[in-house]
């Protein structure tokens, strides 16, 4: 399969900046896109409840 | 530590170099550039800028002979070589200004002279000691030399030699190495009137592209009077009288000729520069290759010196190293910045031009992806036919599954800058259908960009689907 993660370029710096490991990041979006609220629900402190 | 002199100094001032320092600056450190040639490096000075010039000098000589199709006969223009050689020299000396001044702007220091590591914190410019708390290694890269095949600049050159076009233009030219470099001379030289032979030691060209993109620019630029010759290597060149006479090899056979030209290039790669800098004194380590490699934050073995550009590792691509120049910086700023790029585009500017990025098929078919492709032909633009220029494809590939484009390889008139795009595209994670069902410009050469992507899912418009 894809080697890289299936994100932005602006959402995989967010998660550097939040220390989220995209490994561990279940990408919602079309193809397994991971999200910038795919990032923060990952560190855990998602923008909306 | 106390009393360093500057936050970060930079060793060298190419397009890695520069970028690290007006970053570095922009983010608030105290930055200095060590510089022992000229500002702007190799790529200003002696690489992108100056072939780019020279190749457009020529394909407008080369556009020229073709406007008598739609009836403008310029058949008799003549070439003056001294003017072209000093309009090339006068746009990488206003460039050249241009990086000077932003870096003052920025209030960069320039150090002027060559950078020797003292110990991991200090290094000697022109017998002045200067210490900082980090180094970004930015040195760079040169020709590549030939066992047998001297370079003397005049008649035997590399690729700063073949920037100055000789007066009268050489009846006979040799470009030894099939690589970018190789079949950008080439085709300056022959759109000039030269007589022009490729020799590649391997049994392709252009290493790196994908191999039905190879074979297509292969085809055109035969078709355009460059004669290539794979599995062939030169063993020796002699300077006589008549020419240079070179002993020509067949690698395959093992059978031997010698020929004649005016002008020999040798263009067999780079190596990366580290000569003088006396890295062991600062404990970075140099690979076996000769490469400071780094890693993903492009940081040495030694936590507080970064390496980037040519002299970290392949691909020698500016644009490679720009970036890498950011993210040192960044990372010397305490951000938290990656070397991340999903792909990094390789471009031959000759015309039409071979650019692409991304994974080739066989790349992609190597690590497990289940692939589709579609390719839409540039006789097929309505665009590319107003331009006289319908030689080309576009190439689109693209992983069966989940339909994400894996890479895109083009031959074509000013397929570079269709290449933002398609870059845009693997960064974003974007779907052969994202790009289709974008609107594109009509008539736009970047249509067939979204004809590729049509293409992969059998439903382009302007050619019949297979």
């Amino acid at each position: 399969g894809r080697d890289l993660h299936p994100a932005a370029p602006s959402v995989r710096r967010l998660a550097r900046e939040m220390g989220v490991e995209l490994n561990s990041v279940q990408g919602t979006g079309i193809a397994g896109r991971i999200s910038e609220e795919d990032v923060r629900r990952a560190a855990g402190t998602p923008s909306v409840t | 530590m106390a009393n360093i002199d500057y936050d970060v100094i930079v060793i060298g001032a190419g397009p890695g170099g520069y970028h690290a320092a007006i970053r570095a600056a922009q983010l608030g450190l105290k930055t200095a550039i060590v510089e022992r040639e000229k500002v702007g490096g190799v790529c200003l000075n002696v690489g992108c800028i100056p072939t780019k010039a020279m190749l457009h000098a020529a394909e407008v000589r080369a556009e020229a002979k073709h406007a008598s199709e739609f009836g403008l006969n310029l058949n008799e223009a003549s070439l003056d070589i001294a003017k072209l050689n000093g309009w090339k020299d006068g746009i990488v000396k206003r460039l050249t200004g241009g990086v000077s001044g932003l870096l003052k702007g920025n209030k960069v220091t320039l150090l002027s002279g060559e950078a020797s590591f003292v110990d991991d914190h200090t290094v000697e410019v022109g017998g002045q000691k200067h210490t900082a708390s980090h180094f970004i290694i930015a040195t760079g890269s040169e020709p590549a030399k030939l066992p047998g095949v001297a370079v003397d600049q005049e008649v035997i050159v590399d690729s700063t030699g073949a920037l100055v076009m000789p007066d009268p233009v050489p009846a006979r030219m040799l470009c030894i190495g099939g690589g970018v470099i190789g079949f950008e001379f080439a085709q300056v030289y022959n759109n000039l009137g030269s007589e022009v032979k490729i020799i590649e030691f391997m049994p392709n060209v252009i290493p790196g592209a994908d191999a039905d993109a190879v074979k297509e620019f292969t085809k055109i630029m035969k078709k355009q009077g460059i004669s290539i010759e794979t599995q062939t290597k030169a063993n020796k060149a002699e300077r006589k009288s008549d020419g240079v006479h070179v002993e020509i090899e067949n690698v395959q056979d093992g059978e031997k000729r010698t020929e004649v030209f005016d002008r020999v290039l040798v263009a067999i790669g780079r190596r990366p520069r580290t000569d003088g800098l006396n890295a062991d004194k600062a404990g970075v380590q140099i690979s076996e290759r000769g490469f400071i490699p780094a890693d993903k934050q492009q940081r040495t073995n030694v936590p507080h010196i970064f390496s980037i550009g040519d002299v970290a590792g392949n691909p020698m691509l500016a644009h490679k190293a720009m970036k890498e120049g950011l993210v040192a910086a960044e990372v010397i700023a305490g951000k938290p910045a990656e070397q991340d790029a999903v792909a990094i585009p390789g471009v031959v500017y000759t015309n039409p031009e071979l650019a692409w990025v991304g994974l080739t098929e066989a790349e992609a078919i190597e690590k497990g992806h289940k692939v589709k492709k579609g390719v839409f032909p540039m006789a097929a633009s309505g665009r590319a036919m107003t331009l006289q220029q319908t030689d080309g494809f576009i190439k689109m590939v693209v992983e069966e599954d989940t339909d994400l484009v894996l890479g895109v390889h083009i031959v074509g008139p000013r397929a570079s800058d269709l290449l933002g795009e398609a870059g845009l595209a693997l960064e974003m994670a974007a779907t052969a259908s994202d790009i289709a069902l974008t609107i594109h410009a009509h008539p736009t050469l970047g249509e067939g960009v979204l004809e590729a992507a049509e293409a992969v899912h059998k439903q382009a418009i302007h050619i019949m689907n297979k």
